[in-house]
């Protein structure tokens, strides 16, 4: 079973060199950089950052609640078209508008969107627009008799972001049939009703903020962007700076090794490795009485399980090692202040491996949105479009590269001007403690080349 | 597990891209613990 939509389109390229030296290599230019920033960066300057509105009027108008209101308008309106042609149009994925429009425009276009734009999914969030939409009809309508919302337990934090990402990633790489459409469909219906009832008992902003998945997925990819909203006015900082506002809370790690372990499966699922291990492990299951199906969807999972876990060890274990040298944070302490700058790799895993699945099958829209439905409309006069392979096997293999070091040394980056505010009365521990960081780094990376590129070694 | 170590071929292989970095966290682990480990001695913070 292959699923089509969930992995780019020409993941397998031929490389210029040898894996080997692209692996090594990647490991240098992180070293280098991780002596760079200890030499030349000695003071924090992500964490002090300034934020200056844009000018005139511009500003104002991107952040007013007007665009706000046509922006869910038109949230609402998509998942609306998505849930109708999922249940309604022709049941092939290639043909229907809901599994492209998932696990293409929203899952990986949402996330360049909001790098490059900062957190547009906020304004364009369904389920906000809607929750709003009925605190505003209540309110208008004297509703006094309503409870009021309950406070957020603190301990919840991020773990139900955590596990809604995990749900859909589940549907994504786990199913046997994750771009059945009416499967996409009556996932967002029950992912919608969840929502509901989260929005129902802690208020719409508090579960946005920290319970519902993508609001928090694309929110701290937002944090990456140089464009942030403050009451209401849109303006800018020095990108990357916002990773420094995200709320340390219960399940920040996990989350993040959930953003990094499920693409890291998507990569090793390609890989000859898991086709036999994976497979085996779905023969087992088959040969214990689970139908075959099930059996195999039970081994994808426990391969997603496997390497979110592989994820979080890893970066503990670094964590584990910082603390050798620190006494003051608790090892809980620690894990969640750095955890924030896993975020850029976690983008670079993204970026790298499902590109081709944006450039190329993003264009499957264009058709898509003149026949929505599959059935032969051609209301925009789009339908007879075609999707252009413009980029070649090996541009596409040295960007992968490319972003994957560039967001590791990102990474390191973040992570070491964390490091500089968090030690600022014991400077000398900074660098030693990070040299931890630095070896985690390295490690994501080589792994990151190896689920990318080994199919060409 | 008969299968993946049936399978062993492929990830052993793999493994040796991360024995440099096995070996930096040794030297790292030795090097940190051993220095926080004086400073207690001399009754200072690591």
């Amino acid at each position: 079973m292959t699923l089509p939509l969930a992995h780019g389109l020409s993941p397998r390229t031929d490389l210029p060199i040898p894996l080997t030296l692209f692996v090594y290599g990647a490991a240098v230019v992180l070293v280098v950089s991780f002596v760079a920033l200890a030499v030349l960066w000695r003071e924090p300057i992500l964490e002090r950052y300034r934020w200056r509105p844009l000018p005139g009027t511009v500003g104002r108008l991107l952040g007013s609640r007007g665009v706000d209101v046509i922006c869910g308008v038109i949230g609402v309106a998509l998942l609306g078209l998505t849930v109708y042609s999922g249940l309604a149009g022709q049941q092939t994925a290639a043909s229907n508008f809901a599994p492209t429009f998932v696990y293409v425009i929203f899952w990986v276009g949402l996330v360049a969107a909001s790098i490059l734009f900062g957190d547009v999914f906020r304004s364009f969030n369904p389920w906000r627009a809607v929750g709003r939409a009925v605190a505003w009809a209540v309110l208008r309508g004297g509703g006094d008799g309503l409870p009021p919302s309950l406070e957020y337990p603190r301990r919840l934090g991020y773990w139900p972001a955590a596990v809604g990402l995990l749900a859909f990633t589940m549907l994504e790489l786990a199913s046997a049939t994750p771009d059945d459409p009416s499967t996409v469909a009556i996932a967002a219906l029950a992912y919608s009703v969840a929502v509901f009832i989260g929005m129902a008992l802690y208020g719409v902003e508090p579960w946005m903020d920290r319970g519902e998945a993508f609001s928090v997925y694309f929110g701290l990819f937002a944090k990456l962007s140089p464009f942030e909203t403050r009451e209401r006015v849109v303006g800018v900082r020095p990108p990357l700076a916002g990773l420094t506002t995200v709320k340390s809370a219960a399940g920040l790690v996990a989350l993040v090794a959930v953003m990094i372990g499920t693409v890291s499966f998507d990569g090793l699922s390609e890989q000859s490795l898991w086709v036999n291990v994976g497979g085996e492990l779905g023969d087992l299951f088959d040969s214990l009485g689970m139908a075959s199906e099930t059996a195999f969807e039970a081994a994808n999972a426990i391969g997603v399980l496997l390497l979110v876990g592989i994820v979080a060890g890893l970066y503990m274990l670094g964590v584990a090692g910082m603390k050798i040298l620190d006494e003051e944070h608790s090892l809980r302490d620690l894990a969640r202040s750095f955890a924030a700058s896993l975020v850029p790799i976690a983008l670079a895993y993204i970026a790298a491996h499902y590109l081709t699945l944006l450039a190329f099958q993003g264009q499957a829209m264009v058709y898509l949105a003149s026949d929505p439905l599959g059935e032969g409309a051609n209301l925009f006069g789009t339908a007879e479009v075609g999707i252009n392979y413009f980029m070649g096997a090996t541009l596409i293999a040295l960007l992968q590269v490319g972003l994957v070091v560039t967001g590791h040394a990102a990474a390191l980056a973040v992570a070491h001007d964390r490091a500089l505010v968090m030690y600022d009365d014991d400077p000398g521990k900074a660098v030693p403690t990070q040299l931890w960081m630095l070896a985690v780094m390295v490690v994501f990376t080589i792994c990151a080349l190896l689920l990318l590129l080994a199919g060409n070694a | 597990m008969t299968f993946v170590i049936a399978h062993a071929g492929h990830w052993l292989v793999t493994i040796a891209y991360f024995v440099p970095v096995l070996g930096f966290v040794a030297w790292l682990a030795a090097t940190q613990l051993k220095a926080r480990r004086r400073h207690r001695k001399s009754g200072d913070k690591p």
